[in-house]
């Protein structure tokens, strides 16, 4: 019995366990980041909803309705390639020679020294940047609908203060406006959480794909421990740990909103 | 302000240039004991492995293994990720119109039906058979063109995943490659077995390089050589595949 | 211009898989978050733990592990149980998997919206029902079911156009059988061949944006039906919300 449960606790802690355990850094950090870009583009986003200038005006309707209208695993895929693309298409008006594009045989990049090698780093960064974006459109309009939510004497009473269009928005309009925003935006962060499970479609080797190299049957004994196919226990533990995940967002969005919401009359609560 | 972005985007990419001059980087994929596979530590191993890391020694050259899904591995080789593919990839006529490959380091190697012991199948008259691949590789190519006609296709993201769906009993048989099968039907102790003629396809397993890199290709193609004619190659082969080779020695 | 079109066309058999996905599991998925949310309401505490349980569970993974799971746990039970019911050769087919838990997940999210409009249904009508003496089960069908249908139709319009982004993923988790491919994968395979993004996967984008609108359209159809009483029936627009 007891040689059993040694057994297994040193096969749940080898190295390939332990690099799964580990990759879990890499979902964590993508959804904050992700989740802090969301609101950052948001922000953006319901400004430029809101200005007066109608080409701002159409960028920010754009941007929001665009992006919600396709699904995020198709702009998560694409906006990586497409920034390295663009990225290296711009290096590239710089650094290549006409001589090195002439040499150049393959399609892509037009020269050499145009490449730009992306690994896990860089993939994680463009991931979140992705996952901000289209969560960001989300957020554009949990931002946009709570800024009109903000009693409208609250501001009135602040430019009778005297102050200026900036102050009133960063000072009244943008930190009463949160009370408001809160329960979509941790709707958005539950959204966020959950498309951190797509990260190994950029290549990343993250929990999904470690929980699939896991528990994929081995037959051979030179690679470790012979087994049949074990995938569904490892994601049955993806599922737990991403139920938990959400059960723990719920409570300090719930707290948060609390306190937020003191000394506020709002339906918000 | 676009000053800015593109001197940020130079020292970028120019930083990640010149590391990747001086470290190569080889994609493998991972899930294909025992040419490559993730050990109980997690590391990338296997006979490629031991091979690339003997190729690069003997080119004096610094790698580095990084882990790549099989059907994603030529592009980004093309996007310029890594700069050597040693996946197992046979070198075909369709491949070398987009990358170009080193000089074959396994000898070509038939494909095999397998299949669960006792089941009768006959490969030469497939009929209303579920025929598992991996997806993009030259037995799915092959697959698809001779036998989707009365069989389903069924194609799967790695080879292993093929593997429990065999296991499983949904699939009637499976169609690899012969190295990769052989040690598991070896392992699997009589429940699986090869079944019907084999098939020739693919000139041989190389490395993939992408085409404007004659210079690494070149160093790769000499490192091989000496591998070949030093005997390492053979043994390689003969540590990971039981009852193979020796195929180049003198 | 002559390749965009060629790529539409080359496009046009895989969006009948996604709308196969979806279309298959809507329906379904609708009568099974009737039942969730009437069984999360329920004051026995046997049905409202378990509904309350799964509408959670669902809501709360993400889906992508949910195929994962499903697919690879259906497989373990091949050989015990669909074999001796000669049923495997269907519950291991992607286009029976996929809507399977397609379902599942779309029945827990509509349950969540349909529990939401269940409780802001008005208490004073179902009191007046009740005076009249009305069976519960005529509560429900004149009463309490044609106001929930009412409140949560815009969301649930916005449900199921989620429903049909989602399809997106059921082939990055599911075996590809035959030349049966969907949008994404389809995209991807082409992308993959000529490295042209840009191309590949906008003529995606457009495709699914082509069916999110004309399902907002005839979703937009169904409500204006449904709200003639009203004197000045509220129109629908094109506005995905952060429900999903």
């Amino acid at each position: 019995m007891t040689d059993d449960i040694a057994y297994w606790f040193s096969y749940l802690t080898n190295g390939k366990h332990l690099t799964w355990y580990a990759s879990f850094q890499f979902t964590i950090f993508a959804a904050l980041a992700g989740g802090t870009l969301a609101v950052v583009f948001g922000l953006i986003g319901a400004t430029l909803k809101n200005s007066r200038f109608f080409p701002l005006r159409l960028i920010g309707t754009t941007y929001s309705s665009i992006v919600r209208g396709v699904p995020d695993v198709l702009f998560f895929l694409f906006f990586p390639l497409a920034f390295e693309q663009a990225v290296e298409w711009l290096v590239a008006t710089q650094v290549c020679s006409p001589e090195a594009i002439a040499v150049q045989t393959a399609a892509w990049p037009p020269c050499k020294e145009a490449n730009w090698f992306l690994g896990t780093p860089e993939y994680l960064i463009l991931a979140s940047v992705s996952l901000g974006l289209v969560y960001g459109a989300f957020a554009t309009n949990v931002i946009h609908g709570a800024l009109r939510s903000v009693p409208h004497g609250q501001l009135e009473a602040a430019r009778a203060y005297g102050m200026s269009a900036a102050q009133v928005l960063w000072r009244v309009h943008i930190r009463q406006m949160w009370v408001y925003a809160l329960p979509g935006l941790s709707n958005v962060w539950m959204l966020i959480v959950k498309a951190t499970s797509l990260l190994s479609l950029l290549q990343i080797a993250d929990i999904v794909l470690w929980a699939d190299r896991l528990g994929a049957p081995n037959f051979l004994p030179t690679v470790g421990l012979v087994h049949e196919d074990w995938r569904w226990r490892y994601y049955l533990v993806l599922f737990v740990f991403y139920i938990l995940v959400t059960l723990i967002s719920e409570k300090a969005f719930n707290a948060i909103m609390r306190r937020a919401g003191r000394g506020i009359l709002s339906e918000a609560q | 302000m676009k000053k800015i972005i593109l001197a940020a985007a130079a020292i970028l990419s120019l930083t990640s240039v010149s590391q990747a001059q001086e470290t190569i980087r080889i994609a493998t994929e991972g899930a294909y004991a025992p040419w490559n596979f993730l050990d109980d530590a997690g590391k990338p191993a296997g006979f490629e492995i031991e091979l690339g890391n003997a190729i690069c020694e003997k080119a004096a050259l610094t790698c580095e293994f990084i882990i790549n899904d099989w059907d994603s591995i030529i592009p980004n080789l093309l996007a310029g990720n890594y700069d050597v593919i040693m996946a197992g990839m046979s070198i075909t006529d369709e491949r070398l119109e987009t990358i170009d490959f080193t000089q074959n380091y396994f000898p070509p190697d038939p494909s095999k039906f397998v299949a669960t012991t006792g089941k009768a199948i006959d490969p030469s008259a497939l009929e209303g058979k579920r025929v598992g691949v991996q997806g993009s590789t030259i037995q799915a190519a092959y697959a698809q063109e001779n036998l989707a006609g009365n069989n389903t296709i069924v194609s799967f993201g790695t080879a292993d995943q093929a593997m429990a769906d065999l296991a499983a009993g949904n699939l009637d048989t499976i169609l690899a490659d012969a190295a990769y099968l052989e040690p598991v039907v070896t392992a699997s102790g009589g429940t699986l077995e090869f079944v019907g003629e084999d098939i020739l396809i693919g000139d041989g397993v190389g490395a993939g390089v992408r085409k404007d890199e004659a210079e690494l290709k070149g160093k790769f193609d000499t490192a091989i050589t000496a591998l070949k004619a030093d005997g390492t190659l053979d043994t390689l082969i003969a540590k990971w595949f039981e009852g193979r080779g020796p195929y180049f020695a003198e | 211009m002559e390749r965009f079109i060629q790529e539409l066309a080359l496009f046009a058999p895989a969006v009948l898989f996604n709308i196969y996905f979806a279309a298959a599991s809507i329906p379904i998925g609708f009568v099974l978050a009737i039942g969730l949310a009437l069984g999360k309401a329920s004051s026995n505490p046997w049905l409202s733990r378990p509904s309350r349980a799964f509408v959670y569970a669902f809501r709360g993974s993400p889906l992508f592990i949910q195929f994962f799971m499903f697919y690879s746990l259906a497989l373990s039970f091949n050989v015990s149980l669909w074999k001796p019911w000669g049923v495997s050769w269907f519950v291991l087919h992607p286009l029976f998997i996929g809507p399977l838990v397609l379902t599942l997940n779309t029945g827990a999210y509509t349950a969540e919206i349909f529990y939401g409009a269940l409780r802001a249904v008005p208490r004073g009508e179902v009191e007046a029902a009740r005076a009249y003496g009305m069976s519960r089960a005529q509560q429900f069908r004149q009463v309490i079911w044609p106001n929930l249908i009412r409140l949560a139709w815009p969301a649930y319009t916005n449900e199921v156009v989620f429903l049909f982004h989602a399809t997106a993923i059921v082939y990055f988790a599911l075996p590809v059988i035959g030349l049966q491919k969907d949008l994404m994968i389809t995209a991807k395979e082409l992308f993959e061949r000529d490295y042209n993004a840009f191309l590949h996967f906008s003529v995606a984008a457009l495709y699914f944006l082509a069916v999110s609108l004309v399902v907002f359209f005839l979703f937009g159809l169904v409500y204006q039906r449904l709200m003639r009483h009203m004197p000045a029936p509220p129109r629908m627009r094109f506005q995905p919300k952060w429900i999903r």
